[in-house]
C-alpha cells in the first residue's frame, strides 16, 4: 500500500494508482489557503465593523474553505477558488480598472493560488474517496 | 492508513512552485517598497542671485549706507565676535577693507588653516581658513559686540558704501561688471536670476539625444564617514561661469572645476564639523559676485559666497579659491551672531544666498519641531564686499532689530524661516522670500499674531533696506508643515512683472512682483476639516489656486495599496482608524492623514519656465504623511528632547519623527509617506511623483506623466530591474532647454533623463550611480553643450549617497 503521486504528467497521473488522501503539495497548499484565509478573514472583518470593504471577509471565507477541502482532496476546492477568483476579478475591476499597478495587489497574489490549484488538480483527481472498511 | 510516498522530486518541484509565489505574499514583511518615503523637505533650493547688475541699481548701496554703517558693524561684528568678543570694538565692526584685513590676520585661527588643501595660494592665507570654531562659538550675545561696534562702527561703515560708492560715480555702486548669461553659463543656481532653470542652448535636441554620453566625471572626495554617516544629502548644483564649475560639497568645501574637462582647478575646506549636520549635510549651491570696483586680476574680484550648515557665509576668490580677506573675518561671517545660544545643527544654511545690488541675503534652516523657543527665522542682507551687516528682517520687530538686536538680546524666537532659496531682482532692487512654517510645525495656538501673518508667505523685501514690500500667504495658520519650499521665478506675465510660485500642496500662484497682487485666480477653500485639538486656532478658510494646482482627488480607501492583498487589507484597516476629513485634516491625537504630505506638491527643486514656448515644467510628489500629535508626557517618557537638550545626535530620522516640540502641550510622531508598519512599503497606490506641463497662458495641463521606474525596488530589496514607469517620490528640479528637452534626475531610481518637452516622452536616460537628487544644469564650451549633474543621493531617500559631478555631452564631431 504504497501510493506515489506524480505532478509532473497529467495524463500519467490520471491513470495512476488511486489514493485515499492527497499528496503533501496538496495540502500544504491547502494549509497556506487556509493561514491565509484566516488572516484575510479575520482583517476582513475588522475593516468590515469599521465601515470599510466587505470584500476580504468573503475571500477569506473562500480560501478558508478551498484549503479544507484542499486537505481532503475535494476537487471542490477548485470550484470554490474559481467563484473567489472571478468574483475576486469583478470587484478590483470595479475598483480600479485597468491601473495595472493598483491591479498589483488585488490580483497578484490570487492569481498564483490559483495556478498553484491548477497544478494540483491530477493529483486530486486521483483520490478516491473510499467507504471506511 | 495510506502512506504517501512521495517521490522528492516531485515533492521539491512542488514545494518550490508553492514558495516562489506564496513568497512575495510572506515575503512582504520585508519587501521593500519602493522608497516612498521621501522625505524631506527641507532642502532648499536656493537661487542664486548675483550681483549681476544689468541696471544699475542706484539706490541701492546708498541707500543703505545710513543703515548699512550700522548694521555692516553689527553682523560682520559677529564674525569677528570671538576676536572682538572682548570689546574689540572697533575692529570687529570695521567692514572695512583694511580692517578686514587686519581681523583676518588675528582671526587666523590657526590650526585649521593649514587643513584647507587648498592649493598653492591658498596657502597663505592665514586667513583662509576661517576660524572655524571661534567663529562659530561665539554664539550669542552678538549683542554684546553688536551695541559695541554700532557705536564705534558708524565710522567704519561709511566704508563699506564708501567702497559701494567706490566703484565709479555711477549711480549704482555696486552694479555688476559682466553680467553673466545664462546659456554659455549657468551663473546663478536657477540658471539665470529669473530662476526659470532655462537655457537657449539648442544643441541637443530629441533628434540627437540618444546620441548623449558622458564626457567626464569629477569625484569631490566629500563622503560621509563616522558621525556624518547617515546624515549626507548633498543636493549640490554647480554654477558655471567662464571656464569653471563653481559649487560646494556636502560638508561645505568650496570647489573649482574645470567646465570642459572635469579637472579640479582649486578646493577650500571650511572645515564644517560633523556635528554641525541638522536634518542633513546639504549645500544647495554657491552664488558668486563680481566687485565693480576691482580691476580684472585683482583677488577677490569674482567671489564665489555659500552660506553653511554651521551658520556661516563663506566668501573665496573664484579664481583660487583664496578667502577674500576683507569679507568678515578672512572671509567669514558668523552668522550665528544675534540668533542666541550656540546649538550645533539646529541653524543651518543649506541654500545659496542671493545676491541683490551687492547684498547678499540669506536666511537659514531652522531645524523643526524642536521647540517653540528655536533660533530666529530671521533674514540678513550682508554686504558682499565687506561682510558688514546691511540690514536684518526680523518679522516680529523690524525696526528695532534692522541693525542687530540690542546688546544682551537676540533676533526673535521661534519665527518662521526661509530654509529655502530666495530669488534676487537687480531690476526692482528686491528679494523674494519663500518663508517656511514657525519651529513648531504641528500646534499653533502659542504663536504670535505677527507669526501667523507671515508663516508660509511670499515676502517680497527692498534688498537694500530690508524694509517691506509686500507678502503673500498660501496657508493661514499651518499646522501641516506646508512650508514654502520652492524658489519662486521671475517671469512676464500678461504683460507685467510677474513672480511664478509652486506650493507643497501643489498650488501654483503668479503676482505682480511689484504690488504682491495676485495675477491668476486664488480662492478659497471653507467648510474646512475641524480641528480636534484646537478648533479655534485652524483657519475657517484657505486660498487655493484657481488657475492650476496639481492636487489630486482625496484618499479614499480603494488607494491602499501593497503587495499582497494581506498588506492592502492593513493599510485599509490603517485607513478606516485614521481621522480623514480630506485636504488640510488639521492635526490630532489619533493618527490622521495628512495629503498631501510635508514633501509636496513642489519642494526645492523647484519648476522650470520655457518662456519661449510658454511653459511651466514641474516636477511633484503625490504621497500622503500618517501622523499624530504625542501628548507630553508620552514624549518624555519617550525621551523625545530638543537639540539643545540632547545634542545634535539625531539626523537621519524623517522629518518630524518623534520630534519633541517643546514649549507645545504635543510632540509629533511623522510616518512620512505613509509606509507600512507590516512592510514599510507605501500604503497608498503609486504614482508618488510625476511630472507635468503647464501652459502658462491657460494654466492647462498639456501633459502629465509619471516620473521614475520601479527598477530599483522589489520584494527583499532586491531591485527588480524593470524598466516600468512607476512613478517615484522626486526631490530636485529640472532644466529646460531651447532644444526641446528637459533633463532631470529626482526621482529615486537613479536614472538622469531627457524628457521631450513636447509629449513628456523619456527619450534617453543614464544610469547613475547614485541618487540624482540635485538640480541639474547645462552650459557650452566650446561650441558644445554640455549637460551636468551632481548625483549625492539622500539619506532618507534611501538612494546611495556620492560625490560625483558627471557631465554629458554629444559625441565630438556629431
Amino acid at each position: 500500500m504504497t501510493a506515489t503521486y506524480d505532478t509532473s504528467r497529467a495524463g500519467a497521473s490520471a491513470r495512476a494508482e488511486p489514493l485515499t488522501h492527497p499528496g503533501w503539495g496538496v495540502r500544504l497548499l491547502g494549509w497556506i489557503c487556509v493561514l491565509f484565509g484566516l488572516v484575510i478573514a479575520i482583517g476582513g472583518v475588522w475593516l468590515i465593523a469599521l465601515g470599510g470593504s466587505w470584500y476580504y471577509g468573503l475571500a477569506g471565507l473562500g480560501l478558508i474553505g478551498t484549503g479544507i477541502l484542499l486537505n481532503h482532496g475535494r476537487m471542490a476546492a477548485l470550484w470554490l477558488y474559481l467563484v473567489v477568483w472571478i468574483g475576486t476579478l469583478v470587484w478590483a475591476w470595479w475598483e480600479v480598472g485597468a491601473d495595472w499597478w493598483a491591479q498589483v495587489p488585488r490580483m497578484v497574489a490570487p492569481t498564483v493560488i490559483l495556478v498553484l490549484l491548477l497544478l494540483c488538480i491530477p493529483n486530486i483527481r486521483r483520490v478516491v474517496r473510499r467507504p471506511a472498511y | 492508513m495510506t502512506y504517501i510516498h512521495s517521490r522528492s522530486l516531485s515533492v521539491l518541484a512542488l514545494t518550490a512552485a508553492l514558495a516562489a509565489p506564496l513568497a512575495p505574499a510572506l515575503a512582504q514583511d520585508t519587501a521593500p517598497a519602493p522608497d516612498a518615503a521621501t522625505g524631506n523637505d527641507e532642502g532648499a533650493p536656493p537661487e542664486a542671485q548675483d550681483a549681476t547688475p544689468a541696471e544699475p541699481a542706484p539706490e541701492a548701496p546708498t541707500a543703505t549706507d545710513e543703515d548699512a554703517p550700522a548694521a555692516s558693524g553689527d553682523d560682520s561684528a559677529p564674525s569677528t565676535e570671538a576676536d572682538s568678543v572682548p570689546p574689540a570694538d572697533g575692529d570687529s565692526a570695521s567692514p572695512t577693507e583694511e580692517d578686514s584685513a587686519a581681523p583676518a590676520e588675528e582671526a587666523p585661527t590657526p590650526a585649521d588653516d593649514s587643513a584647507t588643501p587648498a592649493e598653492e595660494g591658498a596657502a597663505a592665507a592665514e586667513e583662509s581658513v576661517a576660524p572655524t570654531e571661534d567663529a562659530t562659538t561665539a554664539p550669542t550675545d552678538e549683542g554684546a559686540a553688536t551695541a559695541e561696534e554700532q557705536t564705534a562702527a558708524p565710522a567704519d561703515d561709511s566704508a563699506a558704501p564708501e567702497a559701494a560708492e567706490a566703484p565709479g560715480n555711477e549711480a549704482a555702486p555696486y552694479a555688476a561688471v559682466t553680467p553673466a548669461d545664462v546659456g554659455s553659463d549657468w551663473p546663478f543656481w536657477g540658471g539665470d536670476e529669473a530662476a526659470q532653470r532655462y537655457s537657449p542652448l539648442d544643441q541637443i535636441t530629441p533628434e540627437n539625444v540618444a546620441g548623449l554620453e558622458r564626457a567626464w566625471v569629477y569625484h569631490t572626495g566629500d563622503l560621509p564617514s563616522g558621525a556624518a554617516e547617515g546624515k549626507y544629502s548633498p543636493e549640490n548644483t554647480p554654477l558655471k561661469v567662464g571656464d569653471d564649475l563653481l559649487m560646494c560639497t556636502a560638508m561645505n568645501i568650496l570647489v573649482s572645476v574645470d567646465a570642459r574637462t572635469g579637472e579640479e582647478n582649486w578646493r577650500y575646506d571650511p572645515e564644517v564639523p560633523a556635528e554641525a549636520i541638522p536634518y542633513g549635510a546639504t549645500c544647495r549651491g554657491v552664488s558668486v559676485w563680481t566687485d565693480p570696483a576691482k580691476a580684472e586680476g585683482d583677488a577677490c574680484r569674482t567671489r564665489v559666497i555659500e552660506g553653511t550648515i554651521d551658520a556661516r557665509l563663506i566668501a573665496v576668490d573664484a579664481a583660487t579659491g583664496e578667502p577674500c580677506a576683507e569679507f568678515g573675518e578672512a572671509g567669514n561671517v558668523d552668522l550665528w551672531e544675534g540668533i542666541g545660544d550656540k546649538v550645533p545643527g539646529w541653524y543651518a544654511v543649506t541654500a545659496p544666498p542671493a545676491i541683490v545690488r551687492g547684498v547678499v541675503i540669506t536666511g537659514a534652516q531652522v531645524k523643526d519641531g524642536q521647540a517653540e523657543d528655536a533660533p530666529s527665522g530671521v533674514i540678513r542682507g550682508y554686504d558682499a564686499r565687506s561682510g558688514a551687516l546691511v540690514w536684518a528682517w526680523d518679522l516680529a520687530a523690524p525696526d528695532e532689530m534692522r541693525n542687530g538686536p540690542p546688546e544682551g538680546e537676540t533676533y526673535t524666537r521661534g519665527t518662521p524661516n526661509m530654509w529655502t532659496t530666495a530669488t534676487g531682482d537687480e531690476e526692482l532692487g528686491m528679494v523674494y522670500l519663500p518663508l517656511g512654517n514657525s519651529s513648531v510645525d504641528y500646534w499653533g495656538s502659542n504663536r504670535s499674531e505677527v507669526e501667523n501673518d507671515y508663516a508660509t508667505s511670499l515676502v517680497a523685501l527692498d534688498a537694500t533696506t530690508g524694509e517691506e514690500r509686500w507678502k503673500f500667504q498660501t496657508v493661514r495658520h499651518d499646522v501641516w508643515d506646508y512650508d514654502l519650499g520652492s524658489q519662486a521665478s521671475l517671469l512676464d506675465y500678461q504683460g507685467q512683472k510677474a513672480i511664478l510660485l509652486a506650493s507643497k500642496q501643489g498650488d501654483v500662484y503668479i503676482l505682480n512682483r511689484e504690488t504682491g497682487e495676485p495675477l491668476t485666480p486664488v480662492g478659497e477653500v471653507t467648510d474646512l476639516p475641524e480641528s480636534p485639538v484646537e478648533p479655534d486656532y485652524v483657519a475657517d478658510s484657505q486660498p487655493v489656486s484657481e488657475w492650476f494646482d496639481i492636487r489630486k482627488p482625496d484618499l479614499t480607501e480603494k488607494d491602499m495599496w501593497g503587495f499582497t492583498p494581506i498588506d492592502q487589507l492593513w493599510c485599509r484597516i490603517r485607513f478606516r482608524q485614521a481621522r480623514y476629513d480630506g485636504y488640510l485634516t488639521p492635526p490630532g491625537e489619533d493618527w490622521y492623514i495628512q495629503y498631501p504630505g510635508y514633501n509636496g506638491g513642489n519642494d526645492w527643486g523647484s519648476v522650470a519656465i520655457d518662456p519661449e514656448r510658454n511653459l511651466m515644467i514641474m516636477n511633484y510628489n503625490d504621497v500622503p504623511n500618517f501622523n499624530r500629535l504625542v501628548p507630553r508626557e508620552t514624549a518624555d517618557a519617550e525621551g523625545w528632547k530638543p537639540i539643545n537638550e540632547t545634542g545634535n545626535g539625531g539626523g537621519a530620522g524623517a522629518e518630524g519623527a518623534g520630534d519633541p516640540q517643546a514649549g507645545a502641550p504635543y510632540a509629533i510622531q511623522v510616518n512620512a509617506g505613509w509606509q507600512s508598519e507590516l512592510t514599510g512599503m507605501p500604503c497608498t497606490r503609486p504614482p508618488y511623483g510625476g511630472i507635468t506641463a503647464v501652459d502658462l497662458e491657460t494654466g492647462e495641463q498639456v501633459w502629465d506623466t509619471p516620473i521614475g521606474t520601479a527598477r530599483r525596488n522589489g520584494p527583499f530589496g532586491i531591485p527588480s530591474m524593470l524598466p516600468v514607469k512607476i512613478g517615484t517620490p522626486n526631490n530636485g528640479g529640472s532644466v529646460v532647454t531651447k532644444g526641446g528637452l528637459i533633463f532631470i534626475g529626482a526621482a529615486t531610481d537613479n536614472l538622469f533623463r531627457a524628457i521631450d518637452l513636447k509629449t513628456g516622452e523619456t527619450l534617453w536616460s543614464d544610469v547613475l550611480d547614485q541618487g540624482g537628487q540635485a538640480n541639474p544644469i547645462t552650459y557650452e564650451v566650446d561650441g558644445e553643450q554640455y549637460v551636468v549633474i551632481g548625483p549625492g543621493g539622500h539619506h532618507f531617500m534611501h538612494t546611495p549617497v556620492g560625490d560625483a559631478l558627471v557631465a554629458y555631452k554629444l559625441p565630438s564631431g556629431s
